[in-house]
């Protein structure tokens, strides 16, 4: 293959990309007024304000990422792994926040959440590490180490505890390790414990997935053997489950179950998703106007600016915003993986896939959540929510976003 | 550059692109479901069917005397509020609601911003309501949209005494409070914490749990009755408290200092358990509850008796010649020190360049330990002091507890004064004092401060030779471990005899402690210190011990003159009415 040498200009900057958050940052900012409208104090404890405020370092960590060149990034990219994992590690060494150990004290009127960047810093390394060696993908144990290298931070920041966070660092790895050339039917090994899990709880679904599991298992055909012990080491894993289940933290078992029957729980989350399906479908076709919704001001709609803010949209601005905010983020996230798939290196085209992941996820799970489809997660709608660490973590992933969509030569 | 090629397929790059589509596709669906297909029985949901969440406040559990009965309560009281989002024409209202009740109408506008806390969070407008006013207003509830009433416990104390100092007060929360405290969740605006005393000390357990309700609303707010199927959480009282204190000690000792400045401690020298404390002058336990006027506030924070003060934890003295057995144990840790050694007081003592007077000018004459300790005799220490240096004295000192706090259950203890040759040495300069220094010590004057609690475990611990348990007031908690200073079984009974017979010999000081009753064996000491802030302090501290148990005393009179002419008499009094109860008892 041949390269044209070419330098990094910033008219080769994805505009479209730029486009689609703009969109999303507006709405995010419109909704966030209409919240604020009866908050009174501080310039902080108001959500749009605070946002506002917090803008200003998210851009210039956008801007002064994308001059960071591709190979000071990738040379640097098992350093900041590193570094990831030290600040998750931080927060235990301080007080508590309500028993969870999710944030850094700086000094400041606001405290940080490591978690957020070091989601960042792990799919950089993993990017590094599947693009360096000219792995044989085709072998199960290539796929080993990077899923050991993802599975430290994420241990530790479902210690913290912050389950959301934890899926959402753990994700990547999946469509990374599919790009880099492994096996999807290895991908679906890794999986395929988790699903017998979850369905272990269900005799029919247990059985289904039995059948699946024998059936995905014969069509891949490796040797009896393997078969036989993949087959039967995955029922054992489902029959130990509820053992497994019993070692979670109450407060898992209790999102989960919630989920499951809605009415367990009326204090907690139960609550929560009433209350947001009620805003969302008394929002109809085109939402009860800006700043009007009752369930949003009558403070029925719980963590509103963040977890919720969706919730919000639906009711204030209609199914129309919603389907426009989600068909942004649709294209936002597929522009990335095209640039993926264009870049000329495997460390961006790689880096890439795992951010357009972690934005997938984000986007999933917070909308998922908001509408009752999965059960309750403390995850923040990218560009959209407010949230100091957050705001200002997404940017930074857009800015590496923009430097890695570009084709240049160092 | 970057070695490695991109070598991602066509195919895995439409395989990802798809599950993109496919997953967006599915939350577009379920929002389409939620929004199109279900709008009608949401929107019914939002308008006809909106569930508050109400909190209920829990009252605080209940502070009772060592034998069950109630010295804090709770009363319930009603409380005005309003919701912000619901009201219209907000001054005129309050106005309105001004007139028919009877209230200042710019208190109620100010409280409202006080409690402001969100548009549909009900704010305070008033507490303390009668049910007289309560009907008045349900008669006008149609002009009052948006104006409710609660009931909510309300701190009040039954008893006859006041033990404000032991109690503490609770404190409404406000803004600037709930910014402070670390666990804010626990509280909302108007809620009561624990602001000192036994109140601050043990609001963990006396605070309780807010409960739930969950209320059904309609699309005005108005509310329309519980949610059925989400249950109510019914609020968690706090637990009790069963203080060490007796209601009939406190309310005698509370009768004792009235119109005095000063302190009473009554304690169980081995438990160390407090049986009644004044600080006097106090104030009335229920000054902080309900409406107080900015006057009364003000009488209370400029009253040059320092009502607020606690004295008997916080307040500094210089201890006179009560800390006289501290320097006897110094004495006897030099083994040349012989107690039966007469040394002769003429009245006052010259050493260096300075005279150093005794209380008694005419002298007291020849002088052994036991006769300079039942007179109080200043010049036997004086001449004393060369069996030891600064450090053993200050040393001993620490021993019996003092220059540390006792760590006693009430907050705010101070660790008041022992100097030692650090502190010499940096006050005045490595050379800057001399031995004059320790003279003034060893009678207990000089730069000595100590606080009447420690005073107490002094007493408390010469009474049971050394073995009290940390002073306290809540019966039962795990007690902090106490000094324990070791002295020879022989030396503790010549301590102990002198102090018996500063009560039972002719010249004794503390004469006039002795109850009338011979049957009761009272030992003691009077302490008469000098203090830059007016007349001397006088002090009186002893144990007696009565048929079934010990009771160990400090009496403290401020700027009140001699101690055993004024403050014995007073211990005296309290150990006749100890004595009263008991023989009414046993009838």
């Amino acid at each position: 293959m041949i390269f044209e040498l070419k330098k990094f200009e910033i008219k080769d900057l994805p505009t479209n990309i730029i486009w689609a958050v703009s969109i999303l940052t507006v709405i995010g900012l419109l909704v966030l007024k209409s919240i604020s409208q009866h908050h009174i104090g501080t310039i902080l404890g108001n959500p749009f304000s605070k946002q506002i405020l917090f803008m200003v370092p998210a851009i210039i960590s956008t801007i002064i990422i994308i001059f960071i060149p591709k190979y000071i990034i990738h040379k640097y990219a098992y350093l900041i792994y590193v570094f990831g994992i030290i600040i998750v590690l931080l927060p235990f060494l301080g007080k508590s926040h309500a028993g969870t150990y999710r944030w850094l004290d700086i000094g400041l009127p606001f405290a940080l959440q490591p978690s957020e960047f070091a989601k960042i810093f792990t799919t950089i390394a993993l990017a590094r590490y599947l693009s360096d060696h000219n792995l044989k993908m085709k072998l199960v144990t290539s796929t080993i180490f990077p899923i050991i290298m993802v599975l430290i931070p994420t241990v530790i920041v479902l210690k913290q505890p912050d389950l959301g966070t934890a899926i959402v660092m753990i994700v990547p790895v999946l469509p990374m390790l599919y790009w880099a050339g492994a096996r999807p039917f290895y991908l679906f090994l890794f999986l395929a414990p988790l699903f017998s899990m979850l369905t272990a709880f269900h005799t029919i679904a247990f059985t289904i997935w039995a059948i699946i599991l024998g059936l995905t298992i014969f069509i891949a055909r490796p040797k009896l053997l393997l078969s036989l012990l993949l087959f039967f080491g995955n029922i054992f894993i489902g029959l130990l489950s509820p053992i497994l289940w019993n070692s979670l933290s109450a407060y898992q078992q209790n999102r989960v179950l919630t989920f499951i029957n809605p009415d367990k729980d009326p204090l907690g989350a139960a609550y929560q998703i009433i209350q947001s399906k009620t805003a969302i479908g008394s929002g109809g076709l085109f939402g009860k106007g800006w700043g009007a919704g009752t369930q949003t001001h009558l403070n029925f709609l719980p963590v509103q600016e963040s977890d919720f803010i969706l919730s919000v949209i639906g009711e204030e601005l209609g199914f129309i915003t919603i389907s426009i905010v989600l068909l942004v983020f649709g294209y936002f996230i597929s522009q990335i993986m095209k640039k993926s798939y264009l870049s000329n290196d495997r460390f961006s085209s790689l880096a890439l896939v795992g951010f357009a992941t972690i934005l997938l996820s984000h986007v999933f799970v917070n909308t998922a959540m908001t509408v009752g489809l999965i059960p309750v997660k403390g995850l923040p709608l990218p560009f959209i929510s407010a949230g100091g660490s957050f705001l200002i973590s997404s940017y930074f992933m857009l800015g590496l976003i923009l430097n890695l969509s570009i084709n240049y030569s160092d | 550059m970057l070695k490695a090629d991109n070598l991602v397929s066509i195919r895995q790059y439409l395989v990802s692109i798809v599950i993109v589509w496919i997953l967006i596709a599915i939350l577009l669906a379920r929002f389409f479901y939620i929004q199109i297909l279900s709008h009608d029985r949401y929107r019914k949901k939002a308008n006809t069917n909106r569930i508050r969440k109400v909190t209920t406040t829990a009252p605080r559990g209940l502070i009772l005397d060592r034998n069950g009965h109630i010295l804090v309560d709770n009363l319930p009281t009603y409380v005005l509020t309003a919701i912000p989002g619901e009201l219209s024409e907000k001054g005129q209202k309050f106005g309105f609601i001004s007139k028919i009740i009877g209230l200042d109408s710019i208190r109620v506008s100010k409280n409202y911003s006080k409690y402001y806390r969100g548009r549909f969070i009900s704010t305070r407008l008033a507490k303390d309501l009668t049910f007289t006013q309560i009907s008045k207003l349900e008669e006008n509830k149609l002009d009052l949209e948006g104006i409710y009433y609660q009931q909510i416990p309300e701190r009040y104390f039954p008893s006859r005494v006041r033990a404000s100092h032991i109690l503490g007060y609770v404190k409404e929360v406000d803004k600037k409070i709930r910014k402070s405290i670390p666990n804010k969740s626990e509280y909302e605006l108007g809620d009561m914490i624990g602001w000192n005393g036994l109140e601050k000390k043990y609001e963990l357990y006396l605070k309780g749990k807010r409960g739930v309700k969950f209320y059904e609303v309609d699309n005005l707010g108005r509310e329309v009755g519980y949610v059925s199927d989400l249950p109510l959480i019914n609020p968690k009282p706090g637990q009790n408290i069963v203080t060490t204190i007796d209601i009939e000690i406190q309310e005698s000792i509370e009768a004792l200092m009235k119109n005095k400045r000063g302190v009473i401690l009554v304690g169980n020298p081995s438990s160390g358990e407090i049986l009644g404390a004044v600080s006097a002058p106090d104030y009335k336990p229920d000054l902080f509850t309900g409406l107080m006027l900015e006057e009364d506030w003000k009488n209370i924070l400029y009253d040059p008796g320092k009502p607020l003060i606690n004295r008997f934890n916080s307040g500094l003295y210089p201890p006179g010649s009560i800390v006289k057995m501290v320097t006897v144990a110094t004495l006897m840790k030099n083994p040349k020190f012989d107690p039966l050694t007469l040394q002769d007081c003429a009245g006052a003592y010259q050493f260096g360049d300075r005279l150093f007077g005794c209380w008694l000018g005419q002298g007291h004459g020849k002088m052994n330990l036991n006769s300079a300790l039942i007179n109080s005799c200043d010049v036997y220490f004086y001449k004393t002091v060369n069996l030891y240096d600064l450090g053993l004295l200050s040393d001993t000192f620490n021993e019996f507890g003092f220059g540390a706090t006792t760590k006693v259950d009430i907050i705010g203890e101070a660790k008041g004064l022992v100097p030692n040759k650090a502190y010499m040495n940096k006050k005045h300069g490595r050379y800057g004092w001399s031995k004059g220094a320790i003279l003034n010590f060893s009678i207990g004057q000089g730069e000595l401060l100590v606080t009447p609690i420690q005073v107490l475990n002094y007493i408390n611990l010469l009474a049971t030779r050394g073995e009290a348990n940390t002073p306290h007031f809540v019966l039962g908690t795990s007690l902090p471990e106490n000094t324990h200073p070791q002295i020879s079984s022989e030396n503790w009974d010549r301590i102990i005899n002198a102090m018996g017979e500063v009560i039972s010999h002719d010249n004794g000081t503390g004469k006039k402690a002795q109850p009338n009753s011979p049957m009761v064996k009272v030992y003691g000491k009077t302490g008469t210190a000098e203090n830059p802030h007016g007349n001397n302090h006088a002090w009186f501290v002893g144990w007696a011990e009565f048929s079934n148990q010990n009771y160990s005393i400090v009496v403290l009179l401020e700027n009140a003159g001699s101690g055993g002419a004024v403050a014995a008499p007073i211990a005296g009094k309290v150990f006749t009415n100890i004595l009263k109860k008991q023989d009414f008892a046993s009838k």
